[in-house]
């Protein structure tokens, strides 16, 4: 029966409709829900979403609902193994705890990166990025 | 029947694709939106603000304007954010680009203001 | 259930609409189109930062622009259940009366769309998915 799906974003997505999956943005976002539906361009539609943060070994999240999202932005599409994701060793605390680090993680990653594209650029001969400064 | 194959779904843009609608793609929700989404000719004489690909932005008052959304806009004013701080600088008569528009909204109406998500969560 | 579907059975609904650049738009759907272009009216705009805020009247918003919809949770049952419902009538319609070739380009497409979805209908695996992550 796979046999028969050619490998094409639709052929892959078929067996994630109503899985639950983990989504990861071009803006870094991490998102997980249950994949309910796609089109050839992979947008997504992702029912009870949450999104997570991550901070050492500790994550928050938070209720987001119901997503629309345009596949262009999508770097990460991956199935969460429902009989594993509860061995993960991280400690859950509530969002408005750990939301303040996660902005300092962001904002240091990009002072760093910003500090490369510098270099990378002054220095080293590179061309400047695109523009959307995420490295995609 | 040569247009049979490429019909249905996407890039149709020109007339054998308008002359079969109606008896198409009818049975789905989304019938296919060949026609703007947007009345441009509602702004006409009016100002407008636009957003353009990678962020500049200006208002002007709406003259013309075609289904690719090119547009003619008199007494343009270009909207200019630095660190320093925002500031105007006058282009006259511009002809903007239609595919390089992001963003589009009357001026009338339009305002800044206090944070309005505060009382919710989040939003 | 296609997404762009969904985009459509959102109109005159609540929306953000967060665009690459950071920038969201809550506003009423009015109107969208098959490259996910749309117009919103009572919008309240926000800046990447977050920290400034806007009220427009009305907008238009170019689809490639965009990163990401989110849209009331009860819409995707609305949509199924509405399909639903059209599938049957246009079922009883076609049965009465013999229509062959007449709307064959039609056709196409909802069964397209069922793969992405909405024909497996019944959760084969997916109940598990639900209801977890609290």
């Amino acid at each position: 029966m796979d046999s028969l799906i050619p490998f094409t974003t639709s052929g892959s997505l078929v067996d994630c409709v109503d899985r639950k999956m983990l989504v990861v943005l071009r803006d870094g976002r991490k998102l997980q829900g249950v994949l309910r539906s796609y089109d050839q361009f992979a947008n997504l539609v992702l029912e009870d979403t949450v999104e997570r943060i991550y901070h050492q070994d500790v994550f928050a999240e938070l209720k987001r609902g119901l997503f629309l999202i345009r596949g262009e932005n999508v770097v990460l599409l991956g199935e969460i193994d429902l009989d594993q994701e509860d061995d993960v060793p991280l400690r859950q605390v509530d969002w408005e705890t750990l939301e303040p680090y996660h902005r300092q993680d962001v904002a240091a990653k990009k002072h760093r990166e910003d500090i490369k594209a510098q270099v990378l650029f002054e220095r080293k001969g590179f061309c400047k990025e695109g523009g959307e400064g995420d490295g995609y | 029947m040569a247009d049979r194959g490429r019909g249905t779904f996407r890039g149709m843009r020109g007339g054998p694709a308008s002359a079969s609608r109606g008896r198409g793609p009818q049975p789905t929700m989304d019938k296919p939106k060949r026609e703007a989404i947007l009345d441009l000719s509602k702004y006409v004489q009016e100002r407008i603000r636009v957003k353009f690909t990678g962020g500049r932005e200006v208002t002007g008052v709406l003259k013309g304007f075609d289904q690719l959304l090119n547009l003619v806009l008199d007494e343009v004013e270009e909207n200019i954010q630095t660190e320093s701080g925002e500031h105007t600088r006058k282009l006259g008569l511009v002809v903007l680009r239609g595919p390089t528009i992001t963003l589009l909204s009357p001026v009338d109406g339009w305002e800044e203001i206090a944070n309005p998500f505060l009382a919710q969560d989040g939003a | 259930m296609l997404p762009l579907s969904l985009l459509n059975a959102a109109q005159n609904k609540p929306m953000l609409v967060e665009l690459k650049n950071g920038e969201t738009f809550n506003g009423h759907l009015v109107n969208c189109d098959n490259f996910m272009n749309i117009t919103l009216r009572e919008v309240y705009q926000t800046n990447a930062e977050g920290d400034r805020f806007w009220k427009l009247k009305e907008c238009y918003i170019r689809g490639s622009t965009i990163k990401y919809l989110r849209v009331p949770d009860p819409l995707l049952d609305a949509v199924k259940e509405e399909q639903k419902m059209a599938r049957e009538l246009g079922r009883s319609a076609r049965g009465s009366h013999v229509s062959g070739s007449g709307n064959r380009g039609g056709r196409g497409a909802p069964q397209r769309g069922g793969r992405g979805g909405m024909v497996r209908g019944g959760p084969t695996r997916g109940g598990r998915g639900r209801g977890r992550g609290a």
